[in-house]
């Protein structure tokens, strides 16, 4: 087998999540991560406050995830200094979309869900490609346990399709303890079936009143 | 997938090279015998080729043996046709689901070299297997009626070919209990 000496990349594995609702967003991610065949730590964070109401979830090469992270929330904090107030979600989504396609020919190895507030107080959720292509959505999932995931979401959460009239919401009318036990479900699944996906779930939940953070076990296996 | 007393075998319609869709209405699942069914995913061409030598192999089976093969052996039979063409093989992937002795549900998945995969919940094959198996694992429940195991494999199916665009354009489902036969496309 014949190795190229320029493959810079690699695949840390694990699965990203988010679903959107009226009033709340929902982003988790696991906290397996792993090169190969081996598991390097069982403990870490895939997750980014980036602002009040607005959180990452990036799944794919951790060296480019963390340079990433790194860049958006330097960038947020000069907006903050700027404008004296923190980057509403769909700003930040925007921005990291230009952030992503700046590096268009020697991409950011990161395939990326950003979850949180609009400046109504909606919740909503963008999806990304490796180079910036963003649409906004419902839910979403990236990462390895994504195409496992997918399915599910769409069967209890199906959007309504964006070319009816008049422009429906694409926003779950699951309540959020409900929406938070779907992700619960579709990550144990996901774990089941998927290699890189387990150890730990990260949840975290976004709504007006702030946003709050909760752990659960996955297999180990 | 497998329920109580009864199991189920779906697959899509679709048949394509690449973009282009060929036909909406191709058959991927075949009978053995009432009890047995193999469904076949991967090259159209192999697909018929092996239904049709999997027949003739039966039927020589049940000329000399005057009855029906259990699922068991019958896999067996698949896993040794394809194990044949190891250097060279059959570019297809069985999933074959019967009732045994007793009635008992017996399902089983093989690579296109014949490793075969004994399961005890359900089993998937494609270009959607990826998407089938989150679909299945979350919507699985043992020791399903045959008409919840019915709604859940055909939930499953369209959710999961939905996000691939090589799969679609209708789906089958058959649902197997020991006394009769449940067709649906």
């Amino acid at each position: 087998m014949s190795r190229r000496g320029d493959w810079v990349y690699e695949n840390n594995g694990g699965t990203c999540v988010a679903i959107a609702g009226a009033d709340y967003c929902v982003v988790a991610a696991d906290t397996r991560l792993s090169v190969g065949y081996n598991i390097l730590t069982r403990d870490h964070s895939k997750i980014c406050e980036l602002a009040d109401k607005c959180v990452l979830a990036s799944s794919g090469f951790q060296g480019d995830i963390k340079a990433l992270h790194k860049n958006l929330a330097a960038r947020e904090l000069l907006y903050q200094h700027q404008h004296n107030k923190r980057m509403s979600c769909p700003a930040m989504a925007q921005l990291l979309s230009n952030t992503l396609y700046y590096k268009r020919f020697f991409p950011y190895y990161a395939f990326n869900v950003l979850g949180g507030l609009d400046s109504e107080g909606k919740g909503c959720v963008f999806t990304y490609d490796a180079v910036g292509s963003y649409e906004r959505t419902g839910y979403s999932t990236q990462g390895t346990g994504s195409s496992l995931i997918m399915p599910v979401l769409d069967n209890q959460l199906k959007s309504p399709s964006p070319l009816l009239l008049p422009a429906k919401d694409a926003v779950t009318p699951l309540s959020e303890s409900e929406a938070v036990d779907l992700v619960k479900d579709v990550f144990a699944s996901a774990t089941e079936r998927d290699i890189y996906t387990g150890d730990k779930l990260e949840i975290v939940v976004i709504n007006k009143a702030g946003m709050k953070r909760e752990y659960i076990d996955l297999r180990k296996d | 997938m497998v329920g109580k007393n009864c199991f189920a075998i779906a697959s899509d319609r679709r048949l394509g090279v690449q973009l282009q869709t060929v036909a909406t209405d191709f058959q991927r699942v075949f009978k053995i015998h009432d009890k047995l069914y193999i469904g076949l995913s991967g090259l159209a061409t192999d697909v018929q080729t092996l239904y049709q030598r999997l027949v003739f192999r039966h039927k020589l089976y049940q000329l000399r043996e005057e009855r029906d093969m259990k699922p068991q052996t019958f896999a067996s039979l698949v896993s040794a046709l394809l194990y044949e063409k190891r250097f060279g093989p059959y570019f297809c992937q069985p999933v074959i689901a019967g009732l045994g002795e007793d009635n008992e549900p017996f399902i089983c998945t093989m690579d296109c070299i014949g490793a075969k995969e004994l399961a005890k919940d359900f089993v998937v094959s494609g270009t959607a297997s990826e998407s089938l198996y989150g679909a299945c694992e979350s919507m699985y429940k043992p020791n399903m009626e045959p008409e919840e195991l019915f709604e859940t494999v055909s939930q499953a199916l369209q959710a999961s070919v939905d996000r691939d665009c090589l799969s679609g354009w209708g789906g089958y489902v058959l649902v197997v209990t020991p006394t009769e036969i449940q067709e649906r496309g």
